[in-house]
């Protein structure tokens, strides 16, 4: 193994190859300014109140006259609203209406269409059902005002009233609400898109910030200006070319464990000692790869496909708990990290045929005598197309009793279950077979005789081509080979050209990386290239991961929409703050060892990596809030006693260190806040230590009483202990709700 | 009646919360108004002090009850041992007849049925006995099988489950959706409550007024069946942090610590308009009133097993045995064993599980009994769905695959033990535990390779329904379509599966 000192000699000269290689880029590629527009919902003349008809009406009545009315549940009304920018084919799904009743309850109201105004350059209506469609409260009663609003891009617009049932009630506008007539449409837009489209590389520090935290593990200063120079899309040009692993961290190379370990590195120290005495714990536990991952997250430079790889191993989920070796978990790792920017064809057969999964699920015992469901059933259900039959959009089919249509049935999974059978681990014969081990490097491969050799049906879908797979009669063993790689192939294929694979892995891909609740219009443009990354190509991941990151409702300098964003999970909400604050050893002389994961304030957020509790991933991405109907996956680890784990790590790190200790941690871990201390010594008043953590922290999207308030128990440390003051003012960032959500 | 704010406090005893995460509540997600209106929809019963707690015991991944609860009799008109031996006998997954702890069973007319032998005494060492086990309880009386549990909206012959014109639960077979199911008691529409979490809403103010914690804890982290529409649950680590320590935060004590704790509580007021913001302050709020009602707790002196289940039940214990100070009169517990999903090698699997779930829950009934409380506990098991008798693989290895109808165990100085309860069989036979043929009428496959996965002949919702009358639920009609949406379902004896008064 590589020394930690070595390593970073090797890391200091990867870097400056990497300048060099990198300096004849002086020309960026052009990224266009992040920001959208934020839309304005059209008020009536003098008031807050919505300028709204109903749907009848619509093109019918004059917009000018339009009086207070009340409107039915159920029934259609038409909305207004003007300063946005529409891109080509974004209509009604990019839009979201919610409305809040006097009771503070949130509904949604599903859009129905969107169109220009005819005649009013830059007016749109909106059509919205005024139905609940998330049905967690149940409809709500039409007896009074409610305010509106209007999301798009992730951005929230002004909050006008409605009449349902009635126009009155206790409902209170929104302090500093204005009225948004028509008539002032023209100056509000002007004001609007008064915005200079000059400039150098990438000047949004706000969505720079926004963007490391979605395409890597966390912002940092090196990075953030090399972003700065550079832009977006020449960032991700170089990533998607970066060596991987990072240079000076290759994958651990431990040999596969035998029956019976060598009696000098089995964990039994007594009769023969191990040499060295840490030799079980680095050859044949998890801790190896735990290690390596961490490194790679805190120090790597291919942030972008190791970053993709984990959002990828929370889909295709191995764990720890069950697969308790290193080597098989690199194995597995490998095959997300080959394809993180390749083919999901190519990742979908690579699993299947991993010994790793083949062990997890059980595939490589299954067989036509005994068949095991339990790999044929997960790989529809969460790897690839899920339970429900999706539009391209992401959303449900619904059948003509509003259920959603399930996606296969218990048949289904039968049968792809027998085209899966007869497949093992290679313990004889690969170039990796050791004898009395059990081989997890080579993919698994086909025990003939145990191949079912019967007709099968895969799934029929509208588009599906080959839905059967006639029986084998009369095959040799040549022909058995042949007949089962085939029918693999064409199960897989019949997968992967399924309608609901676009929509779901990239709702998935989306949900790890920037949002928890997409729009629709966000998911189907994503699905879009996922269906076709533009050369006739299904599946290009790279393609995908680009249009993730630069779709415009990920980018943008503030995000407003009460829906947008993401809880951190613990993984990323450590290693964020870790690379922010220059993370280094507990001596500040070394780097980090990588080994944060046992402490308890870390194991007690709940996630630890590559020891998911079960295959259903640390938290699923159907997780719904509890006592809201707001879909946040990352919430399934936050609980009250998670919580508190969450704030204690903040405080481990801020105020203490990860000590180094002999054997486990050689190094430590601990964070450098000189900067902030030279800052907090050079202004006493901590409005500078406040503008640096709002920079590089909250985007610049601090709020005043946000700042005043830390800014208090900031002062309440005397200036003459200026790196206490800067401990506090970043526990208190660091652990507020504000940061734990990344938006 | 109009209920004022003032009441709304008293009623939901958030007044115990500190001010400032008073006032945040009043911002969170528009909740306060909105959990007031709930509280003016939750029974208003003159309210009952004495105590009782319900413990649900998840058997995560699916168990094989089929392995739990075996016939260990020759009788020829019912499934006997050579029934069920023929089924997994060849595969190598048929528990021997010798092995199995007789239990009688007076609903039967007496036969004799087996517990699977690792529900009994352990014995360490060769001699020591750490506890005896469940086994023994249920010769006690005090732990009843109800059989053929399952998600079901409505009762399903094979007739029935095999035509489209009937119901039946969302995505059978799946892991998450039959989770879902169980702890949601709704297996006919996704729901965002759980039914302890609904149980909750209806009882919270009649019963705890005034209670400093929520009335469900969770020891097994975020659960569905712990969250209703106004209820959040407490979530908590394991015995192994004391409960005065369990959400506290560390180091408010250090240079600034008063001023930094101010600041920390008040961050969480501000900013609400984003609702992970809100959803995020939210939780901390309700860690942060828990830490102070939970500074002055009691450690219990019974010895539990050091296991994961052995370490969630010390603490549910402790919290029962604080029950005074938290002054909650009613209480509902979440906790969960892991790694039934037996796909492989079932045999070694169950033995540990069923060892370590076995010895935890005995430990759990020594120390309520200790505690003088056994009588006002019940403790319940539930889980994904039961496994296919025909089993997945052979020799070492062999396991089975995901099925439906699962047997549970239900244990407390209330229960009526010692028997097994359901709903009858359709089939005349009288029993309720599935008849042990592949194809045949309990089980929902036909053809060449029938697996064997029962269809259930008592809902969830119906085992949940005993489980709630018993814990004081009112039993008006529009409570009970409130908290179990389908239990109309099931006519007749719904309510009265028997194994509770």
């Amino acid at each position: 193994m590589v020394s930690k000192m070595s390593r970073t000699l090797l890391r200091v000269v990867a870097a400056s190859l990497a300048v060099c290689a990198f300096s004849f880029l002086a020309f960026a590629q052009e990224d266009p300014d992040p920001n959208s527009p934020t839309p304005i919902l059209m008020s009536e003349n003098g008031s807050t109140r919505a300028l709204a008809v109903s749907s009848r009406e619509l093109g019918k009545a004059s917009l000018s006259r339009v009086s207070p009315r009340a409107f039915a549940l159920n029934s259609k009304v038409v909305f207004f609203v003007t300063n946005i920018d529409l891109m080509k084919g974004e209509g009604a799904n990019a839009f979201r209406i919610y409305i809040e009743d006097a009771k503070g309850r949130q509904y949604r109201f599903p859009v129905l269409s969107l169109e220009p105004v005819p005649g009013i350059d830059g007016l749109y209506s909106i059509v919205v059902r005024l139905k609940d469609d998330i049905g967690y409260w149940g409809p709500p009663t039409a007896d009074g005002d409610v305010l509106v609003s209007l999301t798009w891009r992730g951005l929230v617009s002004n909050r006008v009233k409605l009449g349902l049932g009635r126009v009155g009630g206790d409902i209170k506008d929104d302090q500093g609400a204005v009225p948004t007539p028509i008539g002032t449409m023209a100056e509000r837009l002007k004001a609007a898109r008064n915005i200079s489209p000059d400039y150098i590389g990438y000047r949004w520090s706000g969505d720079r910030s926004r963007f490391m935290e979605q395409a890597t593990f966390g912002p940092e200063s090196n990075l953030d200006n090399r972003i700065r120079r550079i832009g977006l899309k020449t960032w991700l040009a170089e990533q998607f070319q970066a060596q991987y692993p990072s240079v000076g961290n290759p994958y651990p190379n431990q040999p596969l464990k035998p029956g019976t370990p060598p009696a000098n590195c089995d964990n039994e120290q007594t009769i023969t000692p191990d040499v060295p005495v840490t030799c079980f714990r680095d050859t044949y536990t998890m801790y190896p790869i735990q290690q390596w991952n961490s490194y790679e997250q805190l120090y790597g430079s291919a942030q972008l496909r190791h970053r993709v790889a984990w959002a990828l191993s929370e889909m295709w989920v191995n764990s720890g708990v069950d697969i308790q070796q290193s080597r098989h978990m690199v194995e597995y790792h490998k095959i997300l990290s080959a394809n993180a920017f390749g083919n999901y064809r190519n990742l979908m057969k690579q699993m299947t045929l991993s010994p790793t999964m083949g062990d997890y699920l059980s595939m490589a015992f299954s067989t036509k005598n005994s068949p095991n469901e339990n790999y044929a059933r997960e790989i529809m259900q969460l790897f690839t197309v899920g339970l429900f039959m999706l539009n391209p959009d992401g959303t449900q089919q619904i059948d003509a009793s509003n259920n959603p249509i399930p996606t296969y049935d218990q048949n289904v999974v039968n049968n792809l279950t027998k085209v899966l059978t007869g497949w093992t681990l290679c313990n004889s014969g690969c170039p990796n077979s050791v004898s009395g081990t059990a081989n997890y490097i080579d993919p698994m491969v086909l025990v003939t005789g145990n191949h079912d050799l019967t007709a099968k049906t895969l799934l029929s879908y509208p588009g599906s081509t080959t839905t059967n797979i006639a029986a084998c009669t009369g095959c040799n063993t040549a022909a058995i080979t042949t007949y089962a790689n085939n029918s693999m192939d064409q199960a897989l294929d019949n997968i992967f050209n399924h309608p609901s694979l676009g929509p779901y892995v990239s709702k998935n891909l989306i949900q790890q990386m920037v949002t928890s609740d997409p729009t629709p219009a966000y998911v189907g443009r994503i699905a879009a290239v996922f269906n076709d990354n533009g050369f006739g190509v299904r599946g290009d991941m790279q393609a995908v991961v680009k249009a993730i990151l630069l779709d415009r409702e990920a980018r943008g300098d503030v995000k407003t929409d009460p829906n947008f964003g993401k809880l951190r999970e613990p993984v990323q909400l450590a290693t964020n703050i870790l690379r922010e604050f220059n993370v280094r050893s507990a001596s500040g002389l070394l780097q980090s060892d990588g080994v944060i994961f046992q402490r308890g304030e870390y194991t007690g957020m709940g996630q630890i990596p590559f020891r998911s509790p079960t295959v259903f991933n640390y938290y699923s991405p159907g997780y719904i809030i509890p006592g809201t109907s707001t879909l946040g996956p990352e919430f399934g680890l936050m609980t009250t006693g998670t919580t508190i784990q969450r704030a204690n790590f903040v405080n481990q790190m801020v105020f203490n260190n990860i000590a180094a200790a002999s054997p486990d941690r050689p190094n430590g871990t601990s964070l450098d806040l000189s900067d902030l201390q030279a800052i907090s010594t050079s202004d006493a008043s901590g409005n500078l230590l406040m503008d640096e953590l709002n920079r590089r922290m909250t985007h610049g999207t601090l709020s005043s009483q946000m700042r005043n308030t830390i800014l208090t128990a900031v002062t309440n440390i005397a200036a003459s202990s200026p790196l206490t003051r800067a401990q506090q003012a970043v526990y208190l960032v660091a652990t507020s709700s504000q940061y734990q959500v990344q938006r | 009646m109009k209920e004022t704010r003032r009441d709304f406090l008293k009623k939901t005893g958030t007044c115990a919360l500190g001010m400032a995460a008073m006032a945040t509540q009043m911002h969170h997600l528009g909740m306060m108004s909105a959990m007031a209106q709930k509280v003016i929809d939750a029974q208003t019963d003159s309210p009952d002090t004495t105590y009782k707690a319900l413990v649900l015991m998840f058997w995560q991944g699916g168990n094989d009850s089929n392995n739990m609860v075996i016939p260990n009799h020759s009788d020829a008109t019912i499934s006997n041992y050579a029934a069920y031996s023929a089924a997994r006998g060849t595969q190598g997954l048929a528990i021997p007849q010798a092995s199995l702890l007789p239990i009688s069973v007076p609903r039967l007319g007496g036969l004799t049925y087996g517990l699977h032998p690792n529900l009994g005494p352990l014995v360490q060492n060769g001699t020591t006995i750490v506890n005896n086990g469940i086994h023994e309880l249920y010769g006690l009386g005090k732990l009843g099988i109800v059989a053929n549990v399952g998600n079901l909206v409505r009762p399903l012959t094979k007739a029935q489950y095999q035509s489209s014109l009937f119901q039946k639960p969302y995505q059978l077979f799946s892991h998450s959706d039959q989770v879902t199911q169980s702890q949601t008691s709704i297996a006919s529409t996704q729901s965002f409550t759980g039914w302890g979490g609904r149980v909750s809403d209806k009882m919270t103010a009649s019963n705890n007024p005034g209670g400093l914690i929520p009335m469900i804890t969770s020891i097994a982290g975020a659960q569905l069946f712990t969250s209703g529409q106004t209820t959040l649950p407490l979530a908590i680590s394991d015995s192994n942090t004391p409960l005065a320590n369990v959400l506290n935060p560390a180091g408010f004590t250090n240079t600034g610590g008063p001023a930094r704790l101010t600041a920390f509580n008040s961050l969480r007021t501000q900013d609400l308009s984003s609702n992970y913001i809100a959803a995020a302050s939210h939780v901390t709020d309700l860690a942060m009133a828990a830490n102070t009602a939970l500074a002055t707790a009691l450690d219990v002196t019974t010895v539990f097993p050091t296991t994961s289940i052995g370490r969630q039940l010390k603490q549910v214990a402790r919290l029962i045995k604080d029950r005074t100070d938290l002054t909650v009169n009613r209480q509902i517990f979440y906790v969960q064993i892991g790694s039934f999903d037996t796909h492989t090698s079932q045999l070694p699997t169950q033995i540990s599980l069923y060892t370590q779930f076995s010895q935890a829950m005995r430990s759990f009934y020594d120390e309520l009994t200790l505690q003088g409380i056994q009588n006002d506990v019940t403790t319940f098991t539930l889980s994904d769905f039961g496994r296919t008798l025909n089993p997945a693989g052979s020799g070492a290895t062999v396991g089975t695959d995901h099925a439906w109808g699962n047997h549970m165990f239900a244990m407390g100085g209330s229960v009526l033990g010692g028997d097994v309860y359901g709903s009858q069989r359709p089939d005349g036979t009288g029993n309720y535990l599935p008849t042990l043929t592949l194809g045949g009428s309990d089980d929902t496959d036909t053809g060449t390779a029938p697996r064997g996965r029962w269809i259930p002949t008592t809902s969830v919702d119906q085992y949940a329904a005993t489980l709630s009358r018993w814990f004081g639920l009112a039993q008006d009609s529009t409570t009970l379509s409130q908290v179990f949406p389908n239990l109309a379902n099931f006519p007749g004896t719904f309510s009265q599966l028997g194994f509770l008064p």
